[in-house]
């Protein structure tokens, strides 16, 4: 089946390359994983809102408020796809048609070697090889995720209530589960809103849509739409006016409303100008505040499941890259002939999927790339993607027999 | 059985370059020489009996097995030398040596240490940084490591000193001595010359002629070239030579006073009494060699197809 020695050969000449950049996807995946914040990722995106930039990235704006949805942007879709396929594009030549070009396969075929014995050994390597380099990114960025935001065992729990239960004497879990144990407590109430570094008011307001939240009672405010149209306008203008007293712009001041209460002219114009009493206004800029922090803690909310979903899918369509690059390695006699076919379609398939993404009269593109097999924000958001994945797979083990054969009948300028 | 059979091995690559037709036998226990300059096909037939390419027409043999359905059968006792020699970059020479034992399923390191020893192999550094003549010798050994009964050779001294080059035609008569059969492709005719003893010569990928050696080391006639001190003798040696008819004059440089003169070894003792009547400035033995037979199909180009 497999030839040891020739393993022990190509391992040897190809695990210094494996090394770097298995290193260097380890490196990376890991420092996205550790600077997610989001409470900065959510700043940004409101920066960003009704900027051409926000129009530019679309809806893969939304997806990164959350880790999984950052991650699947910034790593998956862009460098877990190129340089894993760097990887492919040097190592699937190496392993075939450079050899017969230089020469060097004429001493593995002048032993009891069969042609067979040597593609196949070659080509399990290339295919083990990519799978242990996504095997070992997955495991590091688990230990990541662990390790910077505690997402995987022991519950995210949040600062708040890390500090309340202390002060309340109670288990973490516990207090997760029954909320109102703090808002009982005017000591574990006080904590809890100093580790969220946010008002008590706010806090208070935050625990009670949290708490509805869990139970799936969060207020659907669209049920009297026409009303908080009313509202929102008369907000609005109450913003404008507080923005013009404090000398910002009213855009800013959306996205950190507690300025306004922070100063008292500030609420007075934004009162007087919105007719709304001072008390109410005050209650919905807390509310705002309160939905903001419950939108941070699904930020850090991580599934596992997708995440694996996310690391096979890249494996499964390095797995046909590798294929393509295989394929042509084990067809052609000279390495730039390799090369020019076993390279260039993996990065035209690159090239294509970036293209389809930076606009709509381009998206036909889509429909060139073998990489738009892997859709990220599928995984991610909960769509469909097993049919894909199968597509892939089976793809990628066709090509791979095929070139197998081909290398096998062919005559070799040995 | 023939352990080495080429039978009307054709391939074709376009633009006259390939083979055409080729049919040669090695047998058991000799030393077959395959001359021919760059390019004529020697390679190719060899590519051929190593089972790397598949035939257009014809077949190829080695030790009754086909080349081309059972190349890994018969990679067991067989020895292949490459003409060019290009080794794995990224081992060293030692690595090398363990990986080809280890795919030959070679446990016994004697023979291999012994011919590193004799072959004054210094396998320890990166195959990157050898010398031509370092790998040449490393592809020797491994070459012969595994004791084959068959071997391959092309163009095998290419790349090694002139000392190392007489120690491998040694070593070469020494294989043959126990038996081995070889296949040495060549375009030196000395290693061919001293080592073969059946001869086939390729041109364009056309078997011009295959003969044995010794007939034309072992020649029953001698040529020898005479230079007179004046014309006189010359012309007088001319029409003497011409009334016995004994000696054959071949060739002669009249404004020199030469002539070229073919002797039977029996008439050598008349030839001598005869010379002994003139005035000689010198006589010399012009001795027949491989490469003059060789250079009779190359010099006088297509008419050379006649002679086979």
């Amino acid at each position: 089946m497999f030839s040891k020695p020739i393993l022990k050969q190509t391992f040897k000449s190809s695990y210094k390359l494996w090394v770097i950049f298995t290193a260097i996807l380890c490196v990376i995946s890991a420092v996205v994983i550790s600077v997610f914040d989001p409470k900065m990722i959510s700043g940004m995106m409101k920066m960003l809102e009704g900027t051409p930039m926000a129009e530019m990235a679309g809806d893969r704006l939304s997806s990164m408020t959350s880790l999984l949805g950052m991650l699947s942007q910034q790593f998956y879709g862009m460098l877990a796809a190129i340089l894993p396929m760097i990887y492919i594009i040097i190592t699937a030549n190496n392993l075939i048609a450079s050899q017969v070009d230089r020469g060097s396969m004429a001493y593995l075929l002048s032993t009891p070697t069969k042609r067979s014995t040597v593609v196949r050994t070659q080509a399990s390597f290339l295919i083990g090889s990519v799978f242990a380099m996504f095997l070992v990114v997955t495991i590091v960025g688990l230990g990541t995720v662990q390790l910077m935001h505690h997402a995987l065992w022991g519950e995210g729990y949040t600062p708040d209530v890390v500090a309340a239960a202390k002060v309340l004497d109670v288990d973490k879990a516990d207090l997760t589960d029954d909320l109102s144990l703090i808002l009982d407590n005017e000591e574990a109430l006080a904590t809890g809103a100093d580790a969220r570094e946010i008002e008590t008011d706010v806090y208070t307001m935050y625990l009670t849509l949290k708490m509805a939240d869990d139970t799936g009672e969060l207020p659907q405010f669209s049920e009297q739409a026409g009303q908080v149209g009313d509202m929102q306008n008369q907000i609005i203008s109450g913003i404008t006016a507080a923005a013009d007293v404090l000398g910002v712009a009213p855009a800013d001041l959306m996205s950190d409303m507690g300025k306004i209460k922070a100063n008292s002219a500030a609420l007075a114009a934004a009162a007087e100008t919105s007719g709304l009493p001072e008390p109410l206004l005050v209650m919905m800029i807390n509310s705002q505040l309160a939905s903001d922090e419950l939108a941070l803690d699904a930020g850090i909310e991580f599934s596992v499941k997708d995440y694996l979903m996310l690391n096979l899918g890249a494996f499964l369509l390095m797995f046909a890259i590798s294929a393509i690059s295989f394929l042509f390695s084990c067809i052609f006699n000279l390495s730039k002939n390799s090369l020019a076919l076993g390279a260039g379609i993996p990065i035209a398939f690159f090239v294509f999927q970036i293209m389809a993404q930076i606009g709509d009269s381009l998206s036909g593109f889509k429909y060139l790339s073998l990489n738009t097999l892997f859709d990220t924000n599928a995984i991610v958001n909960g769509g469909s993607y097993a049919v894909q994945f199968v597509v892939l797979a089976v793809i990628g083990v066709v090509l791979y027999v095929v070139g197998m054969n081909r290398f096998q009948q062919k005559d070799l300028p040995l | 059985m023939s352990v080495l059979q080429v039978d009307h091995l054709t391939k074709d690559y376009g633009s006259g370059r390939g083979v055409f037709d080729v049919t040669f036998n090695v047998e058991k226990g000799e030393v077959f020489g395959f001359l021919g300059p760059n390019g004529a096909g020697k390679t190719t037939t060899i590519r051929h009996i190593m089972g790397f390419s598949r035939p257009q027409e014809g077949v190829t043999y080695v030790e009754g097995m086909n080349s081309w359905l059972e190349p890994a059968k018969i990679q067991r006792n067989l020895g292949y030398l490459p003409g060019e020699i290009a080794l794995p970059e990224a081992l060293t020479g030692t690595q090398f040596i363990k990986m080809m034992a280890d795919l030959r399923g070679l446990k016994d390191m004697t023979r291999t240490n012994a011919l590193i020893d004799r072959f004054e192999l210094e396998p320890a550094g990166g195959l990157k940084r050898m010398s031509l003549g370092m790998k040449r010798k490393l592809a020797i050994v491994t070459a012969f490591m595994h004791d084959p009964q068959v071997l391959v050779l092309d163009e095998p001294t290419s790349g090694l000193d002139p000392l190392m080059q007489d120690m491998f035609i040694e070593f070469i008569k020494e294989e043959k001595a126990r038996g081995k059969t070889i296949l040495l492709s060549s375009h030196i005719f000395s290693e061919v010359d001293a080592t073969c003893d059946r001869i086939s010569i390729i041109k364009e990928g056309h078997l011009m002629s295959t003969f044995v050696a010794n007939e034309l080391r072992h020649s029953t006639s001698k040529t020898f070239k005479l230079e007179f001190n004046s014309k006189e003798e010359f012309e007088r040696f001319r029409a003497e030579a011409e009334a016995t008819k004994r000696l054959k004059i071949l060739s002669v440089k009249r404004h020199r006073n030469q002539a070229k003169v073919q002797v039977e070894d029996a008439d050598v003792n008349d030839f001598i009494a005869v010379i002994s009547g003139y005035s000689l400035k010198f006589f010399s033995e012009i001795k027949f060699t491989l490469e003059d037979y060789f250079m009779k199909f190359y010099d006088r180009g297509g008419a050379a197809y006649a002679v086979n």
